[in-house]
């Protein structure tokens, strides 16, 4: 390459640094503090950087799509009556109320967020008990049958009546978007439900606040754009056949979130193709067994798009576990094992995972089944797994205790010496490549 | 008829998936290059081969006037490499030389004439 852009005296050195250094001649490595450095960084997640704002726009698209609920479409036209009596006050007075109207909603839903997300403490903890996984489960199946038109959610009729009664003013148009979040509530329940419980699991106050009020400005736009254009509603497709159909979507989404919090209490295999058989059932029905009809043109190809959708999830989950490469090779933990490392001057890395534990998973899935991973650890280090999944080992508390290991995952770095190396003790999820950097300093000492 | 169309499109779909995902997660066991590969791929390149020693007797006489380029990963140089290699990290793929066409143009300087060895 550099040959084509114009440089004469090219060479390669096929030996390379091995041969180099084994030549004893002059080498150079960066020093520890800046190789350690970027490892320091926050694990990236949905809600680091560039995926945060990816998933706020999901979330957002998300909450527009809520609009297509039956339960939603009704309330457009009260909407829209409230705020067609004021077109004779001028443009920007509407935008106005259509702000504060939107801020109403937004803030109805932020304050579940928060909630959620306060007694995240709680929630968290509790989300590790099978019990609760299997009860969040069938709370989000029955929400789901819901959905699937079996029996109907709502709430009771007085208070319907009094969230919808109009008031006047600016404080009235609040008022409006406080209620209308309450009215709406019995269609949204089964979906903002399970998003309640992702928040309440990331357990942020802040970043509960923010997912619900992203959710409910998508809710809202749709809503405040009507208010302030409210001449031309006759435009909007009339609810009908294809509104069971968003439902039906809305219920496959449910029955997915389901299989997604039980996957921990399922064996490796079957988790993802319980994921994936969702996946598969709903691509089918929704896009091939459902004959609802609408009158406009656009339904058939987007009914086909979601059902071509979901068959490609499901061939991707599938496909993906079929093909995955090996994993690390894993040692179960013995004293005499580690005696072995030592003398042989091999570094070792204890991992303490439990089977119900999702970042456990997350650095199964992909750190350890990373072919770099697999290759330098094969040759170099000695991985040893501790596996927490049942307690109550008496060995397993003797070494929880020994290494002061607080949960799981815990992954303790023994140096070549057999002493632990406190400072890359790791507690989280860590991508291939920094725990590449982690092994290499660990060879170092 | 419409449905059929989107039948047929679901399976064009899944297996545009399935191959999408053999080709990015087969498991490839990498070739070792022998010599004559190597002695090859330089010929094609139309660069020139040079051994340890030879290398280490163009670093000892003049080291400044050398710009040696240590193409490993960020991880691997930062472990050990020749001292004053500079590290340009590449994938051997051709989305890689693509891509860093511009950077390594910048990298190399506008010198011609000077000595680079690549490792």
């Amino acid at each position: 390459m550099a040959v084509s852009l114009g440089y004469a005296n090219v060479y390669r050195d096929p030996k390379g640094f091995p041969a180099w250094q084994e030549a004893g001649l002059p080498v150079s490595s960066a020093p520890l503090a800046e190789a350690l450095a970027p490892a320091e960084a926050a694990a990236p997640g949905p809600l680091y950087g560039l995926a945060m704002l990816w998933t706020l726009l999901g979330i957002f698209l998300g909450g527009m799509a809520l609009n297509l609920t039956p339960c939603v479409y009704p309330l457009i036209p009260i909407t829209v009556s409230y705020f067609g009596g004021r077109s004779g006050q001028g443009r920007g007075s509407l935008v106005g109320h259509g702000l504060l109207y939107l801020l109403g909603l937004a803030l109805t839903n932020s304050i579940l967020g928060v909630v959620a997300a306060l007694t995240g403490g709680l929630m968290g903890a509790m989300l590790q008990n099978p019990v609760v996984l299997l009860a969040v489960a069938a709370l989000l199946v029955a929400f789901a049958s819901s959905l699937f038109g079996l029996w109907e959610l709502r709430l009771p009729s007085g208070l319907t009546r009094a969230a919808s009664k109009s008031y006047t003013g600016y404080f009235g148009t609040f008022f409006m978007g406080l209620t209308l979040g309450v009215v709406a509530a019995p269609c949204l329940g089964p979906f903002v439900l399970g998003l309640l419980t992702w928040v309440a699991g990331l357990g942020s106050p802040w970043l509960g606040f923010l997912v619900f009020f992203t959710l409910s400005l998508g809710l809202g736009l749709p809503l405040f754009v009507l208010a302030v254009f409210s001449g031309r509603i006759e435009k909007l497709p009339r609810s009908g056949e294809w509104m069971l159909w968003v439902r039906k979507l809305m219920g496959w989404v449910l029955v997915g979130m389901a299989a997604y919090f039980v996957r921990p209490l399922l064996p490796p295999p079957l988790d993802t193709l319980a994921l994936a058989a969702v996946a598969l059932a709903a691509g089918l029905q929704l896009g091939f067994l459902d004959r609802s009809r609408a009158e406009f043109t656009a339904f058939a190809p987007i009914k086909a798009a979601v059902g071509i959708g979901a068959l490609v999830l499901a061939t991707f989950l599938i496909g993906s576990w079929a093909m995955r490469g090996p994993g690390v090779y894993w040692q179960p933990y013995s004293a005499e094992l580690l005696a072995r490392a030592a003398a042989e001057g091999k570094p070792v890395v204890i991992d303490f995972s439990a089977a119900w534990c999702t970042p456990c998973r997350e650095l199964d899935e992909k750190t350890f089944h990373d072919p770099a991973v697999v290759q330098k650890a094969g040759r170099e280090v000695v991985m040893v797994k501790v596996d927490l999944t049942k307690s109550g080992d008496p060995g397993h508390e003797r070494l929880l205790a020994a290494y002061g290991v607080k949960g799981v995952p815990t992954l303790v770095f023994l140096d070549p010496a057999g002493r632990e190396r406190t400072d890359l003790r790791l507690v989280d999820y860590l991508p291939p490549e920094e725990f590449l950097k982690r092994l290499d300093d660990l060879n170092r000492q | 008829m419409r449905n059929k169309t989107s039948v047929m499109l679901a399976a064009v779909a899944v297996l545009a998936t399935v191959a999408a995902l053999w080709l990015t997660s087969r498991a490839v066991t990498p070739k070792t290059a022998t010599w004559e590969d190597v002695v090859a791929e330089a010929e094609a390149g139309g660069y020139r081969l040079i051994n340890t020693e030879e290398l280490a007797g163009l670093y000892g006489r003049d080291a400044a006037g050398l710009l040696l380029v240590d193409t490993r990963q960020d991880w691997e140089y930062r472990a050990g490499h020749i001292a004053g290699a500079v590290n340009f990290p590449m994938e051997p793929t051709a989305w890689s030389r693509w891509q860093k066409k511009g950077e390594i143009a910048e990298m190399l300087g506008p010198d011609k004439a000077r000595t680079l060895v690549f490792y």
